[in-house]
């Protein structure tokens, strides 16, 4: 408790008034106090202080000169004047420059004092908490501005040496294709980048506005089994939509959503399993709709769980290293969208997702 | 496509397949027969000034990605600039770019000393249309 006093420097040249101040107040406050402005910057060179007193009328430099001087090197503390005679233009003329936040008057009242001391810490911590979350807010925006930056460019750009290499061969004619081959690496290419680009749309709208449309569920698991079953064509996909009532939600969070996850179920297969399934399962009630994706693959190790959400984590035990991203996006955006997440896995038996998103329909609004 | 006489082009990108990529593109279309290329951005400045020398710089159309390491297209746009006019006045630079970067696009618009930003993968049709856009009076 000690610790998280406030800590004071009262600078008086009077030693009475500053034992004066110790006996009153020293079983509130942590008190340091000096009998010049000169040893209380000393002092300040030290100690770090929440609240400075200063009286006024002191030899060699004033309250108010200590307060100027100090308070380019020292601006956080919260400096309080004291004075036992009217300078009024003095005190006036401080306030208005910013130095000082509030006068008392000599001798003073203690009950006032107090209170003065009390409100002024409690500007001080504000505007800490303040500078606080100003520098979190800002280290936040600039790693979701590399994190755009990086993904606009290093990932797009060997797709679009792949689709140069395509256009390429069709101008030449030098690849023979009965089959069509290329034609289907183009679409994939292209689905893929299509994706990449609503990440990079998804972290430019984070701060926009949810919009709620209507969702045919079944229309939007069977677009990303089209998009992902190229990646592996042995994979068994089984869906069961139940929606017996309309769902409204946010089609591009919850898309993205259903992509990561659906997409780390084809990737992370036992590459010895017989009969790789990826099992989709929407129920939609009138107030949300439940969504669960399961597959056989490799699992996750149970230590791991806890991590699986977090920014660039990356399970170890598997050969197949994604980008630590996937499911963070997936966390964000649910959050966004007031949905929650539950994962079950057993390590080389496989994984479930359940997510349940809330239903945005016309009984809600 | 007539052929511009002595045009040649230098591509600066830090990707060898679409080094590759932009001169097939360039032989196919058969827009010059001279096609110097470059990883390095700063290779691409050293050569230029050492053309200081030639009695007649030749046309040129430099292809310059954006995102390079070392150096990129900005840092040799602002190094290009301090050129002399002989040199600089002979070069038309067109950016190319798989970014989607807002800033990359905007600063590449604003840019006097760039043409056009095309996009990658580099289209056949988008490089004739600028080529014949720059040497339109040669044609």
């Amino acid at each position: 408790m000690k610790e998280n006093r406030i800590r004071i420097l009262y600078i008086d040249d009077e030693i009475h008034n500053l034992n004066a101040f110790k006996a009153s107040f020293r079983r509130s406050y942590e008190i340091y106090t000096a009998t010049s402005a000169q040893e209380g910057k000393l002092l300040l060179k030290e100690i770090s202080v929440q609240i400075i007193i200063a009286d006024q009328k002191m030899p060699v430099s004033t309250g108010v000169e200590f307060f100027n001087e100090i308070k380019d090197t020292l601006p956080d503390p919260m400096r309080i004047l004291l004075t036992g005679y009217t300078d009024v233009e003095d005190i006036i003329d401080a306030i208005n420059k910013g130095h000082i936040y509030s006068y008392i008057k000599k001798p003073w009242d203690e009950h006032e004092l107090h209170k003065t001391i009390n409100n002024a810490y409690e500007i001080y911590r504000t505007r800490k908490q303040l500078r606080e979350k100003i520098e979190e807010l800002e280290k936040t925006n600039d790693e979701l501005n590399r994190f755009i930056y990086s993904t606009s460019h290093d990932l797009r750009s060997p797709l679009m040496s792949v689709l140069g290499i395509i256009n390429l061969s069709r101008l030449d004619n030098s690849v023979t294709d009965p089959n069509g081959y290329v034609n289907m690496v183009e679409t994939c290419v292209l689905k893929l980048d299509d994706f990449i680009q609503k990440i990079i749309e998804y972290y430019r709208n984070s701060r926009l506005e949810v919009e709620y449309e209507k969702i045919d569920f079944n229309t939007l698991l069977n677009d990303c089994i089209t998009a992902f079953k190229p990646q592996n064509t042995q994979i068994r996909f089984q869906t069961q939509v139940e929606q017996a009532v309309d769902f409204r939600g946010d089609t591009f969070r919850i898309s993205v959503i259903l992509n990561n996850l659906i997409s780390n179920a084809v990737k992370y297969q036992k590459p010895e399993e017989t009969n790789p399934m990826v099992n989709l399962a929407v129920k939609v009630e009138p107030h949300k709709a439940t969504i669960c994706i399961r597959d056989n693959g490799i699992g996750i190790l149970s230590e791991h769980l806890n991590n699986i959400f977090k920014m660039f984590f990356r399970s170890k035990n598997n050969n197949k290293p994604g980008s630590g991203i996937g499911l963070y996006i997936v966390k964000e955006a649910l959050s966004k969208i007031g949905g929650t997440i539950n994962v079950e896995s057993k390590y080389g038996e496989g994984t479930q997702f359940e997510i349940t998103i809330p239903n945005r329909n016309e009984f809600d609004t | 496509m007539n052929s511009i006489p002595d045009l040649r082009v230098i591509l600066i990108d830090d990707n060898e397949i679409d080094l590759l990529l932009h001169e097939k593109l360039i032989g196919f279309q058969q827009i010059s027969r001279t096609v110097i290329s470059f990883v390095n951005a700063n290779k691409a400045l050293e050569f230029l000034s050492s053309n200081i020398t030639l009695p007649k710089i030749p046309p040129t159309m430099i292809l310059l990605d954006i995102q390079m390491p070392e150096m990129d297209g900005f840092e040799f746009l602002q190094a290009f600039d301090s050129y002399p006019h002989k040199i600089k006045s002979q070069c038309h630079i067109v950016m190319v770019s798989s970014s989607l970067d807002y800033g990359d696009i905007t600063r590449t618009n604003a840019n006097p000393m760039v043409i056009k930003l095309l996009r990658k993968p580099l289209l056949l049709k988008d490089l004739k249309e600028t080529v014949e856009g720059i040497f339109k009076d040669f044609l």
